[in-house]
């Protein structure tokens, strides 16, 4: 069975930015637990959300999709055109991640950043 | 001159399977002299292929999905086999890579993915019921010194 960790930690640029830390490979059986945490946080008042996948060996389209519903949730209805999200982030994803990431065009979406303290005071 | 060698795994079609079916994919893939970047390429397309089988193929069902790896020269070819009903790939849409994120639809990303990471991918039909995946990555293994 396919565990995800998620470990959350809040962080303060100029605006409040939560920073989920995700471990484990995402796949069908393990996205939902991804989705449903950032749910939940953003349910309960979270606006922008860094995705830290440093711990993320494997990452299937589950995964995006995943993704792309914490995507369209943090942004309501003001995302248009092609611009990149300004509420969700990622951070330091392994190459393997990197290269789907590329292949599904998710890098047009999405800022990817390796260095945290510069990822946070990006939003 | 190259020795062929051949591998076969048949496992419950269930989410819960997914790791030991990518760890399995890993062991395989050693053996056979696979290289790193091809071994991640065949991790993700047996992954989803499978995934689609449980999801769409078996649905509420219970089957197993057999996995069968074996090396031609420098090509290794997969094949994936279930007893689940008929599914048409030709029919999954290709992601709209080029659509804001907001109005693009979820689906299609396996299938994209599983066709965009091998050389050759095809979807059939088995004359006794069940359905075949076959794929083949050419250059998967890297000559040795």
């Amino acid at each position: 069975m396919t565990t995800l960790n998620i470990m959350v930690g809040q962080e303060q640029s100029s605006v409040p930015v939560t920073v989920l830390r995700v471990e484990g490979d995402i796949d069908a059986a393990s996205h939902k637990t991804l989705q449903d945490t950032a749910s939940e946080l953003i349910d309960g008042g979270a606006t922008n959300i860094l995705l830290d996948l440093g711990g993320v060996d494997y990452m299937g389209s589950a995964g995006f999709r995943a993704l792309h519903a914490i995507a369209n949730q943090l942004s309501g209805d003001d995302a248009s055109g092609l611009s990149k999200s300004a509420h969700l982030k990622l951070l330091n994803p392994t190459d393997a991640v990197a290269r789907v990431i590329k292949t599904l065009g998710f890098d047009v979406y999405l800022d990817i950043f390796q260095d945290k303290s510069e990822a946070v005071n990006s939003f | 001159m190259s020795t062929e060698q051949a591998f076969d795994l048949s496992v419950k079609a269930s989410l819960e399977n997914l790791q030991e079916i990518r760890n399995y994919i890993d062991q395989v893939g050693a053996r056979l002299g696979v290289s790193e970047n091809v071994l991640g390429d065949f991790r993700l397309v047996v992954d989803e292929a499978v995934t689609n089988v449980i999801l769409h193929g078996y649905g509420d069902l219970d089957g197993m999905v057999e996995i069968h790896m074996e090396s031609d020269g420098d090509a290794v070819i997969i094949r994936i086999r279930d007893q689940a009903n008929s599914f048409d790939a030709s029919h999954v849409s290709k992601p709209q890579l080029d659509t804001a994120l907001k109005d693009r639809p979820f689906g299609g990303m396996g299938i994209f993915l599983i066709k965009k990471m091998t050389d050759e991918a095809e979807f059939r039909p088995l004359p006794g019921g069940g359905n075949e995946i076959r794929l083949v990555k050419r250059g998967a293994i890297p000559p040795r010194d």
